[in-house]
């Protein structure tokens, strides 16, 4: 499976849960100043939570896939990715070991990452972007601030995408607290937009969530 | 003119042109020393096992071509409960940091990531791999709900994470046909407790990973392996963090281990057989001179590996190695020789003439106990027999020849010397016959729960450390390297694999729930390929098809998808389907299996199928695939070779008595002096097969060489024991042949010190054998034999 897809799923949601808010003032700062300011501000999360719709701009469906779900993450290495419509499946990761599961099918199970390549690219990623390692986000995507009010990022990868990424936006909320719109653009055309609502910064977690 | 007359006259012609003498003495050796450095060796075991087309030396060159027999086997491994990817991580650092000079080749894992190019590899190939019956039972599974599920699980997919990497497949293949393809691929797991971890061979507790490294180095070449191994710790050492070992297992590390093992076992023995002899020396031979009877064995050696290489190409580095040490031997004609002029008590010409019988039937007797061993079907056997029987042939022509003219006699008075030997031994008599038969009575009696065994294991030495190395590796990777082989064989690779498929259908009837190694579920021939692509034409364009692919449009409209999602899966059912071919697995990244599978060579193509060892499984594979099929496995090879090994044991045995009987029959022409001559060698047999069986001691391979010498020894004391009673003639005879039987018990039975198995097993064979047989020769044979007068 192609390693990119999942960098581009999970940096897409992270760069939404990451990057700290930023401040609106007019400025002239180039871009590096803004996400500098993004790492300096991303530092003290500890976790985060979203509800999230998922829209999905695929040729091989006649209309918009509509899907919602929850997101949430605790420091140092635990995540929980669900959809509750318009199925109910998901998977928790904890280290290298994940869990997920899948209410048509009443299955669930545990796995191993290390045994999964695509899981273990996407928690490679996930965990990357949770601890705000902007640093690598820099190597691997050229980074370009589209618009400051809100802000507004375009990034383009500068790995292989195997020609299906074209590039990403992000939007961050008016407030700058949080980000509110990702769209991943393939290279056929179809995309994929999310939008976060109700998301919470450094809120308890219950372990259950894990 | 006699034997006797001849000897004595060529000392006389010789001791006025002992210059001459001494020059061409000098100038054969030399000679010989010249050749001998042009002699190519070869240090390989192929010279211990069976040839002549056997089955056995068949057997084993198809081992030797298993896919892990040659590989160096490097195991990662924590006690520690650790993350894989920890350990994984080390793996990577120490595959990086071993030598290239060294490890041509390491690899970690299946060499890059398998799914892409293997997914893509099974969607074109399933048309030709897909039997009849499997599509039939894949229109079951798929029938109402069956598809209904597979597309809602393409659904989910795409809604997941995962669905970006997962669209372009599910447009391909929305009934996840290559499903069937990844069935077959389970075929190829050679490691039965392996599993894939970031592309890294992992064992099952995820405690060991596995690196499979390939060196240029011969297994053989106990310097390559040394330099193999210091390279292997060395970049451990730089490499792996506390918590993390690495073990390499590989013949080479058995190599070094008997290297070192025979080097240390060299100098331990050395200074036992050096103390030994010069206790014997100080005690029995107190001259100078004596020193030449010690050079003989030394002087015959070059001479000897130049014989055999008239006769074998290349010569056995083992052969030389051991025959020189069984050369030692020789040093009895000398000491016959030294003894008998230093005597005296006739002129020099006289004593060697009268010397000469004795001596040319010892060493007849002894050259046709090795003579047998010219019908070994061991090469290496075949190789000794021509060694020792020009060494022994050299070895006494100097002693005749040249050694008189080198030792002093003392100057002749007319007077012969009596012995009080026979008397003062004829006088113990009942005392020493009964003691006798009760020992020949209790060997007999222990002899009888003698066992032959012929692994080679047993011959060589396995470090307690080397093997708790490989039973880890067992425990943690499975028993992948001890399972059968079968070998499928055509005149092309077509006939191979068709030939292959009809052992794969076999084996899936005789034990299906036995794991196993097959290309053919993923390789078949031309034949079933085509017939499988007619089978999914058929499918495809018949009712079940028709009606799975209305299904497929009308269920998938109803859950959203476009007309247009599945345009890749039926462009691809419309296209005509490509034949599965050698090429398009490797381009797949299976290339390393299959190539380990399929073996192409001197216009023979050969398949390998691995199989759960079982000794009937043999049997019935090469019976309904006569010529075409051949089974061979580890356990099967020591069967087979512990078979050939007693053969040759029993064979060799009688042979040689045989051929010992009728020379004394020759010499002796009265069977009372013909048993009597026999008393060492029966005696030192019996209490050697005896005493062996009381410790517990197997019958190996060197036993055998071992058994030779202690006839070819013993019989040679009988001789001249017989010979001196039968004459009534003292030539220090019994004194020559205490000294001898003392001189081969300090060589050889000094080799009982060794740790090298081989090395201790000559040790024992020759201590238990020809310790016995000396007392025999020199008490029992006075006893028994009162010489022709009445």
């Amino acid at each position: 499976m192609k390693k990119w897809l999942y960098t581009l799923c999970f940096c897409a949601l992270l760069i939404w849960f990451c990057l700290p808010p930023l401040a609106l003032a007019e400025s002239a700062s180039p871009d590096t100043e803004v996400l500098e300011e993004l790492e300096r501000l991303s530092a003290g999360i500890e976790t985060l939570s979203s509800d999230f719709i998922q829209e999905k701009y695929l040729a091989v469906f006649e209309e918009v896939m509509l899907s919602r779900g929850r997101f949430y993450f605790k420091q140092p290495d635990s995540l929980r990715w669900e959809l509750t419509e318009p199925v109910a499946t998901g998977f928790v990761l904890q280290g290298d070991e994940g869990r997920r599961w899948h209410q048509r099918t009443g299955s669930e199970e545990h796995f191993d990452i290390d045994r999964e390549p695509i899981m273990k690219i996407v928690a490679e990623q996930l965990f990357a972007w949770a601890g705000a390692d902007f640093s690598w986000l820099r190597q691997n995507y050229r980074i370009a601030v589209e618009g400051r009010a809100p802000v507004r990022l375009r990034l383009e990868p500068l790995f292989e995408t195997g020609g299906f990424l074209d590039h990403l936006q992000i939007q961050f909320a008016a407030s700058g607290r949080h980000v509110q719109i990702v769209e991943l653009h393939e290279a056929d055309g179809d995309f994929t937009r999310l939008r976060f609502e109700n998301t919470r910064i450094n809120q308890p977690l219950t372990r259950e969530l894990f | 003119m006699s034997l006797s007359e001849t000897i004595a006259k060529s000392y006389r012609f010789f001791a006025c042109r002992r210059r001459l003498l001494f020059g061409l003495t000098a100038v054969l050796l030399l000679l010989s020393a010249v050749a001998f450095a042009r002699i190519r060796l070869e240090a390989n075991i192929d010279a211990m096992l069976p040839d002549r087309g056997s089955r056995v030396a068949a057997d084993f060159a198809l081992l030797q071509r298993a896919p892990f027999a040659r590989k160096v086997l490097i195991s990662v491994e924590t006690e520690a409960d650790m993350d894989s990817a920890v350990l994984v991580a080390a793996a990577d650092r120490l595959a990086a940091a071993l030598d290239p000079a060294v490890f041509d080749r390491v690899v970690t894992g299946p060499g890059g990531p398998l799914q892409g190019p293997l997914v893509n590899w099974l969607e074109g190939a399933l048309p030709s791999l897909l039997t009849a019956s499997e599509l039939q039972d894949l229109a079951v599974e798929l029938d109402g709900e069956g598809l209904q599920n597979r597309l809602q699980e393409n659904y989910e997919q795409l809604l997941a994470p995962q669905g970006w990497a997962l669209k372009s497949l599910i447009r391909r293949d929305p009934l996840s046909l290559y499903l069937q393809g990844l069935k077959k691929l389970r075929h190829l797991n050679m490691i039965p407790q392996m599993r894939l971890v970031d592309n890294h061979f992992v064992s099952s507790d995820g405690k060991s990973v596995l690196l499979v490294a390939e060196t240029a180095i011969p297994m053989t070449d106990s310097a390559g392996a040394k330099t193999l191994m210091a390279s292997f710790d060395a970049a451990v050492a730089a490499t792996l963090p506390p918590g993390i070992g690495a073990s390499l297992v590989a013949g080479h590390r058995y190599t070094l281990a008997n290297a070192e093992a025979i080097q240390g076992d060299l100098w331990r023995i050395l200074a036992a057989s050096t103390l030994a002899l010069l206790i014997l020396f100080g005690c029995f031979l107190r001259s100078l001179q004596a020193g030449y009877v010690l050079l003989l064995p030394l002087a015959v050696v070059c001479f000897s590996a130049v014989a055999v290489s008239w006769f074998f190409a290349p010569v056995s580095a083992v052969t030389l190695g051991f025959g020189a040490v069984l050369l030692g031997i020789t040093v009895d004609f000398g000491l016959h020789v030294y003894f008998a002029l230093r005597r005296g008590g006739a002129p020099p010409e006289a004593i060697i003439g009268e010397l000469s019988q004795p001596l040319l039937f010892g060493a007849l007797t002894t050259v046709a106990g090795f003579a047998v061993l010219l019908f070994s079907d061991l090469p290496g056997q075949r190789q000794l027999a021509v060694f020792s029987i020009a060494g022994i042939g050299m070895a006494l022509l100097l002693s005749l020849l040249v050694l008189p003219h080198l030792i002093t006699a003392p100057r002749f008075s007319g007077k012969a010397t009596g012995s009080h030997w026979l008397r003062q031994v004829r006088g113990q008599r009942r005392l020493i016959l009964g003691v006798w038969l009760l020992l020949l009575v209790a060997a007999g009696w222990q002899a009888t729960g003698l066992v032959f065994n012929g692994d080679l294991r047993r011959m060589s030495l396995v470090p307690a450390e080397l093997a708790a190395a490989e039973q880890t590796l067992q425990q943690r990777w499975g028993d992948f390297r001890s399972q059968a082989m079968v070998w499928t064989r055509g005149e092309d690779r077509d006939q191979a694999l068709a030939a292959n498929e009809q052992l794969f259908a076999l084996l899936q009837q005789a034990q299906s729930d036995q794991p196993r190694v097959s290309i053919a579920p993923l390789l078949p021939s031309t034949a079933v390929q085509q017939a499988n692509r007619a089978a999914w034409q058929t499918f495809w364009t018949g009712p079940h098809g028709q009606r799975l692919l209305a299904d497929l449009r009308r269920q998938a409209a109803e859950m959203g998808f476009s007309a247009k999602a599945f345009a890749p899966f039926f462009d691809r059912l419309s296209e005509k389907p490509q034949p599965v071919t050698l090429e398009g697995l490797r381009q797949a990244g299976l290339g390393d299996l299959v190539d380990s599978l399929i073996l192409e060579q001197g216009g023979q193509v050969e398949v390998l199928t691995l199989v759960e060892d079982h000794p009937e499984l043999a049997e019935r594979v090469e019976s309904l695939l006569p010529g075409r099929a051949q089974l061979v496995s580890q356990a099967g090879f020591r069967r087979d070779i512990s078979a050939a090994i007693s053969r040759d044991f029993i064979r060799f045995m009688l042979s040689a008595f045989l051929v010992v009987i009728l020379f004394l029959a020759l010499l002796f022409r009265r069977p009372v002096k013909v048993l009597a001559a026999l008393v060492p060698v029966v005696t030192g047999l019996a209490t050697m097969f005896g005493s062996m069986a009381a410790l517990g001691l197997d019958v190996n391979l060197f036993n055998i060489i071992g058994c030779i010498l202690v006839i070819g020894l013993g019989v040679d004391y009988g001789i001249f024991m017989v010979c001196k009673i039968a004459d009534d003639r003292d030539c220090a005879t019994d004194k020559a042949v205490l000294v001898s039987g003392l001189t081969t018990l300090a060589g050889f039975g000094a080799l009982v010190l060794a740790r090298h198995p081989a090395l201790h097993s000559i040790g024992v064979t020759v201590l238990l054998g020809i310790g016995p047989a000396i007392p025999a020769a020199l008490l029992v044979i006075p006893a028994l034999y009162r010489g022709d007068k009445p």
